[in-house]
């Protein structure tokens, strides 16, 4: 079975009915595996169209769970249910439920550690409190604004107040969680949390791919949120300054928040300090700060220093990248895309009102980046596949756009793979508007092709 | 990616039923079995086919039965209607299944299911109508049909449904406006099947409810059936369990007598 990956969540949803027999025809650990390798960063069952299970069934998946989750470190579990399947998976285990229970997609997404743009103001409650504790933590280092109820009554009463909170979380309940290194988006900068001890593992539990790539698609400034670490050793001291360093040649910023050292050699520090990483006392007094963000390239990418060009072999493969785009538009549109205008160039876009984006990056054997810029009303109709009805609603917009960039990455990546060149791509990413994606591809030289579907214009735009 | 005018040819394409079978069928419809046998043994396919799938185990015979007549005096004058139009159906299957891991006798297979578990709820309701008990046949056209339209787009729709949960009834249906089981209502009026036919086979959809609250009941039966089938192992591993998506809301409030007929606990 294959699961659809949206926000570093991996959802596998079997049908009808699980039990012993079935478990392993609906889901295998290379099933699992492969999702993993799609950047997913959890890994959930779907029961929300399960309409019986039993204990042996659950029993398959929870194996597949466990052994993932000693594997990869990642949170693993089911969603999608109603109270009563919950009560249910409860009763079964008791005291062995080491696997988590999100009660919808959206909740588990809140727990992703993938990039996440908008902050959520979080309503929970679970009648246990360390597990009221735990969600609340976790939901903080992953950037949001979670608010307890310390009763049923407070939720129930809380929840029903309109406007107050963006989602409301019950029903839902923390195993293991993962242990990798968290990252958030904020503006213009990726916030990792990291805690405890740090060591050797650092280097297991980042992702440093990530890293790379966020770097290559214009983010400057890396805050690590280190409020919670109690020390480091050698071993990490190494590895923050080998990343700090790296950035050196995109001009990047790395930045400690709230690490004290009380329990780790003040030479550290110096040492920190030596390979460019900055510290500070409070995350406000980076973030509230704008002056200081300018400076620390959180606002633009115009102070790289070494600007990235097309090069030949990206040329070479321009076609292949071309092809998925237009097929990819015409699967969605069931119409005829046309390439109308090639030109090697800084992206230009005429009326930058009214026009969202969406992109992609690829790296491996090439890298770079993909982008597709639409107005929005042609956006809505490439997208009306996936969206299948009249909606206004732009967030949906964006991420169906998001999905629509990641087909189109999905395709260019078996393109290229056929031709023996390997690549891999990073999650979506979209722009409500295009100043904030000019902010990156500025002065940055790449090949810009005007395509339509319907006499229907919109733009492409690859470049590194 | 699919379009009307791929829609059209495909239909366009299949041919009208073969006579001996029209008159196999119109027979049977009359109550005449031994005449109707008659003429189904002039249709050497038909006889391999109704061998093969009555001597399922599913079927229950102690002992292997090879003669059409003999078939059809066990069978009685519905269940040979009702396998009579399972053979129909498999004239519009592949013989090489690409998008789906099947195989003839796992096709056959799961009609056979279909069609017991079908004859076995209709008891439970107390229903004793031969268009009805051949209400089933037509479900697994769906597959067929899928299978035809989607096997050349293969890479395309797993691309797709790796960023959106979608099913190919609903691609099909935002592609077309058009869904794969109004298509197989378009097979079912070729081969002038009766109109209770395609009514129960939409309602099994599972999102085109009927407004005739005895053939919406039996979508419901039907939809929970297929679903019941497509959750075994040889069905899911041929990706049959998410061709179409399972409105679980839709079969809530029968499911209970579902579970208590199939002896699910």
């Amino acid at each position: 079975m294959r699961a659809v990956v949206k926000n570093g969540v991996g959802i596998f949803s079997p049908q009808g009915f699980l039990d012993g027999n079935n478990g392993d025809a609906f889901l295998s650990l290379e099933d699992i595996h492969a999702t993993i390798k799609i950047n997913a960063d959890i890994i959930l069952v779907s029961l929300k169209k399960v309409v019986f299970f039993n204990r042996n069934g659950l029993d398959i998946f929870v194996k597949m769970f466990t052994k993932i989750r000693e594997e990869k470190k990642i949170p693993v579990g089911f969603c999608d249910y109603d109270l009563k399947k919950y009560n249910t998976i409860k009763t079964f285990y008791q005291n062995e439920l080491d696997f988590s229970l999100f009660s919808s997609q959206d909740i588990a997404g809140l727990f992703a550690t993938n990039y996440k743009n908008k902050i959520q103001s979080v309503l929970l409650y679970n009648e246990d409190k360390s597990q009221r504790s735990a969600m609340a933590i976790e939901l903080h280092d992953s950037g949001h604004n979670p608010i307890i109820a310390q009763t049923l009554a407070e939720f129930k009463k809380k929840k029903n107040i309109p406007n107050t909170y963006d989602i409301a979380v019950e029903n839902t309940y923390l195993g293991q969680m993962g242990e990798n290194v968290s990252a958030r988006v904020t503006g213009n900068s990726i916030i990792y949390t990291v805690s405890t001890f740090l060591d050797a593992d650092i280097g297991n539990m980042f992702n440093i791919t990530y890293h790379n790539n966020s770097l290559n698609i214009g983010f400057r400034l890396f805050i690590f949120d280190s409020h919670k670490v109690v020390s480091m050793n050698i071993h990490a001291l190494n590895f923050f300054s080998r990343l700090s360093s790296s950035g050196a040649e995109y001009n990047a910023t790395i930045c400690f928040v709230g690490l004290t050292f009380e329990k780790i050699p003040q030479v550290f520090k110096e040492n920190m300090e030596d390979a460019g990483i900055i510290f500070f006392e409070k995350m406000e007094d980076i973030l509230g700060n704008k002056k200081l963000l300018n400076e620390l390239g959180a606002s633009s990418v115009t102070a790289v220093k070494n600007k990235r060009v097309i090069n030949k072999i990206t040329v070479n493969e321009l076609p292949k990248f071309i092809d998925a785009t237009v097929s990819t538009i015409e699967m969605m549109t069931n119409s005829s895309a046309i390439k109308e205008a090639v030109k090697i160039q800084s992206m230009q876009v005429s009326d930058y009102e009214d026009k969202i984006a969406s992109s992609i990056g690829y790296y491996g054997d090439i890298d770079g980046m993909l982008i597709l810029v639409f107005p929005k009303g042609i956006a809505k109709k490439a997208c009306q596949l996936l969206i299948g009805e009249e909606t206004d609603d732009m967030e949906l917009i964006l991420d169906t756009l998001g999905e629509l960039v990641n087909i189109v990455g999905g395709k260019v990546k078996t393109y290229l793979n056929d031709n023996k060149i390997n690549v891999n791509i990073t999650l979506p990413r979209t722009y409500q508007d295009t100043n904030s994606l000019l902010e990156i591809v500025q002065n940055r030289k790449g090949v810009q092709v005007d395509l339509s579907f319907d006499n229907d214009k919109f733009l492409f735009f690859l470049t590194r | 990616m699919i379009t009307n005018e791929i829609i059209n040819d495909f239909i366009e394409k299949i041919p009208p039923a073969p006579k001996a079978l029209q008159s196999t069928i119109i027979l049977l419809k009359e109550g005449k079995l031994i005449q109707a046998s008659q003429i189904a043994q002039t249709d050497l396919v038909l006889n391999a086919y109704l061998k093969k799938i009555v001597n399922k185990p599913i079927y229950g015979f102690k002992n292997e039965v090879n003669e059409v007549s003999q078939i059809f005096g066990i069978l009685g004058v519905s269940s040979a209607q009702q396998t009579v139009y399972n053979y129909m159906m498999t004239l519009l299957s592949t013989d090489k299944w690409e998008l789906f891991q099947l195989k003839e006798s796992s096709f056959y297979e799961l009609q056979a299911r279909l069609s017991r578990k079908w004859k076995q709820i209709l008891e439970h309701l107390n229903i004793n109508d031969m268009e009805i008990e051949s209400a089933i046949t037509l479900l697994p056209a769906s597959i067929i049909v899928a299978e035809a339209l989607f096997k050349s787009k293969k890479t395309d729709v797993n691309l797709l449904r790796s960023v959106n949960d979608l099913d190919l009834n609903t691609i099909l249906s935002r592609l077309c406006s058009q869904d794969l089981f109004d298509i197989c209502e378009k097979i079912a009026l070729k081969w002038e099947m009766p109109l209770s036919i395609t009514q129960i086979v939409q309602a099994s959809s599972g999102f085109k409810p009927l407004e005739n609250k005895q053939l919406n009941v039996l979508g419901k039966w039907m939809h929970l059936l297929l679903f019941y089938e497509l959750s075994q192992p040889l069905f899911i591993e041929a990706g049959l369990n998410n061709f179409i998506d399972f409105k679980i809301e839709y079969v809530g409030d029968i499911y209970d007598e579902f579970a208590s007929v199939m002896d699910i606990s």
